[in-house]
């Protein structure tokens, strides 16, 4: 890959490092409690925000859950506007009203993010809904996750969206945890195929952390949807590599212990994207472009 | 020809949604069988507008409303029961607390619910929820009860389709019914208050679906010569009071009328608000009290009138010596 690095992926491992680099700001600053919102992290889920940023043009519109930092953050492209909301600032996207779990940048396609697992996917239904009404360009990307989907709003939703054969894109973040539980500790397993299967939502699963898939996938996904009328569904596996909410480590004995001293990558695994690209790029490549990306001023 | 309550509220209803551009109307069996008991009947849509049956999931229902409403869409859901709309709750208050912080009111499209109240007595322990107050306080949502001619046609044409985010209930009691056709005196701005009649003698506020036994106790005291204001009261944020307050300066006697199940009744606000500001005037509170029937029954809110008669006699008599 080194060898083929072209502009565009050159950009795309950029936006990536970028939406790494400033969670990590935010994650120091926690352990120094500059803020009073509970804030969660999204180490971790770094590939997955900047393809779906990539995917989407200016008529979609994405629906976040309370962990939705880094797709915040690579579709504003800086973190300073987001940091003024989490200070409940009136220049923050939100005017300083939002905060963090329910934080949005309309002006960058993000209409609605909510803290209530499984709340988001019936009203991103109606936005996408609205979009078919008033015959409106584009899809609305909903978010969920392992422990949202157990909720009944989610196979409410799978039924609505076929149903009425909206624009829809469910993106199932499989962290494998839900707060400190995981799958097998409070359910049995879900096999997604067979339900979105059961509902003829195509269906697509995402493994591996790897951006330079996942980017060019989601763009032919995106295609299908408009092309076919039809809602599909993704299921993202990756590891949330923080703790759920504020500083990690939480508490000093923490088991994780996150710090931008330790340069960006977190965990030397293919749970950490940024391991995957390195990976991908080759170390000269990717330390060229982390330590371009560590000399930017954010901002704050 | 009678016009029935459902009848006129039907009406009301095809021709409001008529006029509306890319409406969409959904609900559970609004354009099959009944058409939930003929309220969604001979809808007919035109510019683009679309009539949805949709499955039996009311959550998503909920949720799907406010994201026609931020999708800029006008959107009309129509219930068989209240009770459904406990499913709906966390959209009332989660989903709707999101918008207020956020979004302006006029870069918003419309959600209305008009839902059915089923308080027609013998539909057994879970079919009974009855007090639209308690769904629009815990959200800080307006409601707007629709218990005769005069309400439905304040209420429907200038509530649906407005920007925001409203309630409007209809009571199943009346469905059959001739429409209760009282003369209006004055209707406030944000159809929180209808005052239908003046008198000098008492006044009578009806809560929740009280009406048509307040104006049951208002005809029974005319008989009596006793004149009455008659008030209804609908559960919306902005209160105007005065014409209340006014009336009781007046008459000095105050019936609370409030056939909701609920503990936390709008009616004792007014009742104190009433008493703080006019001391040492009769009051006389009919509610369901804090024990209910949970059975199947006729689940009605139960007044002795004649007693009811008897004490706004007695007050009168000892209030002239």
């Amino acid at each position: 890959m080194s060898a083929e690095l072209t502009s565009q992926d050159q950009q795309m491992a950029l936006e990536m490092l970028r939406v790494r680099y400033w969670q990590h700001i935010v994650n120091e600053d926690l352990k120094k409690k500059k803020f009073t919102v509970p804030i969660h992290c999204a180490i971790g889920h770094e590939a997955l925000a900047v393809a779906v940023s990539r995917m989407m043009e200016p008529e979609d519109q994405l629906v976040l859950t309370h962990r939705n930092m880094a797709y915040n953050l690579a579709r504003a492209g800086g973190l300073a506007q987001i940091y003024a909301e989490y200070q409940l600032s009136p220049s923050g996207p939100g005017k300083g009203r939002l905060g963090s779990m329910n934080l949005v940048c309309d002006s960058k396609g993000v209409a609605y993010s909510s803290s209530v697992l499984g709340n988001n996917i019936a009203v991103a239904c109606g936005m996408a809904l609205a979009k078919q009404v008033k015959s409106r360009p584009g899809l609305v990307i909903v978010f969920s996750g392992d422990g949202a989907m157990e909720e009944g709003s989610f196979y409410e939703g799978l039924v609505f969206s076929r149903t009425q054969r909206l624009g829809l894109l469910i993106l199932v973040e499989n962290n494998n945890m839900s707060m400190s539980s995981t799958i097998s500790e409070r359910r049995c397993g879900i096999n997604m195929d067979k339900l979105c299967g059961s509902v003829g939502i195509p269906f697509h699963t995402f493994r591996g952390n790897d951006l330079f898939e996942y980017a060019p996938t989601l763009k032919q996904i995106r295609r299908s949807i408009l092309e076919q009328q039809t809602p599909v569904c993704v299921e993202a596996h990756l590891g949330s590599i923080n703790q759920h909410a504020g500083p990690t480590p939480g508490w000093p004995t923490d088991p994780k212990n996150i710090s931008l001293e330790r340069g960006l990558i977190v965990e030397q695994s293919d749970r950490d994207p940024l391991f995957v690209l390195k990976q991908r790029l080759g170390e000269p490549s990717f330390e060229n472009l982390s330590s371009q990306v560590l000399s930017e001023p954010w901002g704050g | 020809m009678m016009a029935t309550y459902i009848a006129t509220v039907n009406r009301l209803l095809s021709e409001k949604v008529a006029q509306i551009p890319e409406v969409v109307i959904y609900g559970e069996n609004i354009n099959t069988g009944s058409h939930l008991v003929g309220m969604t009947r001979n809808f007919k849509l035109e510019r683009g507008g679309r009539i949805l049956n949709v499955g039996n999931c009311e959550a998503t229902h909920c949720g799907v409303g406010f994201g026609l409403m931020m999708g800029g869409a006008t959107a009309v859901l129509f219930v068989k029961q209240l009770d459904f709309m406990l499913l709906g709750m966390d959209h009332f208050v989660n989903t709707y607390n999101f918008i207020r912080a956020h979004r302006e009111r006029d870069t918003l499209g419309s959600f209305t619910i008009v839902v059915i109240v089923c308080n027609q007595g013998y539909q057994g322990p879970q079919s009974s929820f009855n007090a639209l107050g308690d769904l629009c306080s815990l959200a800080r949502v307006p409601g707007f009860m629709v218990t005769n001619q005069r309400d439905a046609e304040s209420v429907i044409p200038r509530e649906i389709g407005k920007p925001g985010f409203r309630f409007i209930a209809l009571d199943q009691r009346l469905f059959p019914k001739e429409i209760l056709s009282p003369d209006g005196v004055r209707a406030a701005e944000d159809s929180s208050v209808f005052q239908y009649s003046s008198g000098e003698d008492a006044t009578i506020v009806c809560f929740n679906f009280s009406f048509p036994q307040g104006w049951t106790l208002q005809e029974k005291l005319a008989e009596r010569g006793i004149k009455a204001s008659l008030f209804s009261v609908n559960p919306v944020l902005s209160q105007d009071w005065d014409g209340i307050k006014e009336s009781v300066l007046k008459t000095r006697r105050l019936v609370v009328l409030d056939d909701s199940k609920s503990i936390n009744l709008l009616a004792y606000t007014l009742l104190h608000e009433v008493t703080r500001q006019i001391p040492s005037i009769q009051t006389v509170m009919l509610t369901r009290g804090l024990e209910v029937e949970f059975g199947v029954c006729s689940d009605q809110l139960q007044i002795n009138y004649e007693s009811v008669v008897q004490q706004l006699e007695t007050g009168m008599a000892v209030a002239r010596g």
